[in-house]
């Protein structure tokens, strides 16, 4: 009776252990082709590639789209298949650019650029959540 | 004039209440040298049972990364209006963070906690880097954090 709970047990944890993973891209590693190959696919269809490298499960690519405009891209690693583009040179992505200026988690304001800092606490919308009153006052030191 | 004073009296009975019950509270996370890429934080209440109750403040621009925050993530569901206006950029290695901001008087000393949930790109996640409850007593006390942080404080 035991062996049979643990077996059932260990089934249910197979099953459900794809479903649990959290990672947009679910190829498995078996079937995953090198990063050459993306590389050589992209560039081949007129992207200029800055870094490939891994993230949650997929191919997370940064450089310059056929287009001109920088871009960072997610593809499957197995089927090399597009899975996600990000433009990173809209107005909108500003926010985003900081991050990328000072590599992938830098942070801009650290520099010194205090109006820089000022305007974007500025432009900032004013918080909604019911917990916080009015706009936050952010340093790092 | 009778107008007037009418309405001034009605407009401070509105904003009086509004201003005494607003408290300025200054969060401080100072962050160990953890050699990696600049760490997401997320900054929230939680009641004392560990309920998420609201957002402080998020670190880190990019909302993909946001579910590494786990407990956060969890209470707040990633929804936008959770955070809009709340976010700013990521923090590098042995930097120090400090965020002010105005708060309701009645979450504090009413067994409301403080948690701050930490994450790095290619390093363990940390759910409830920090727990610590939002008391008049427990203010200007650091308190050491479980990964990332080395040391959280808030001041009134």
């Amino acid at each position: 009776m035991k062996t049979r709970s643990v077996i059932v047990s260990l089934a249910v944890l197979c099953l459900s252990a794809p479903v649990l993973a959290d990672d947009d891209c679910d190829d498995p590693v078996t079937d995953w082709q090198p990063r050459e190959h993306l590389r050589q696919k992209l560039e081949a269809e007129g992207w200029t590639i800055y870094r490939i490298k891994v993230d949650d499960g997929c191919y997370e690519v940064k450089g310059l789209a056929p287009e001109g405009f920088g871009a960072e891209a997610s593809f499957a690693p197995a089927t090399l298949e597009l899975m996600e583009l990000e433009r990173e040179d809209d107005d909108e992505d500003e926010e985003d650019d900081e991050d990328e200026d000072n590599g992938e988690y830098g942070y801009r304001d650290n520099r010194g650029d205090g109006q820089a800092r000022d305007k974007a606490q500025t432009n900032r919308p004013v918080p909604h959540n019911g917990i916080v009153k009015g706009r936050p006052t952010v340093t790092v030191e | 004039m009778k107008k007037i004073l009418l309405a001034l009296g009605l407009a401070l009975s509105v904003a009086l209440p509004a201003l005494a019950q607003a408290r300025e509270v200054t969060f401080t996370t100072e962050l160990t040298d953890y050699r990696g890429d600049g760490a997401y934080l997320a900054l929230y209440l939680t009641d004392a049972s560990g309920a998420y109750q609201g957002t402080l403040w998020v670190a880190g621009r990019k909302s993909k990364y946001y579910k590494h925050l786990r407990g956060w993530a969890r209470g707040s569901r990633l929804d936008p209006a959770e955070y809009d206006g709340l976010t700013g950029a990521s923090i590098t290695s042995g930097r120090t963070l400090k965020i002010t901001l105005d708060l309701d008087d009645a979450l504090i000393d009413s067994g409301y906690e403080v948690r701050v949930d930490t994450a790095v790109e290619d390093m363990r996640d940390n759910r409830a880097d920090v727990a610590v409850p939002l008391t008049t007593g427990g203010a200007g006390t650091p308190v050491p954090g479980r990964g990332y942080v080395r040391s959280f404080r808030y001041d009134f």
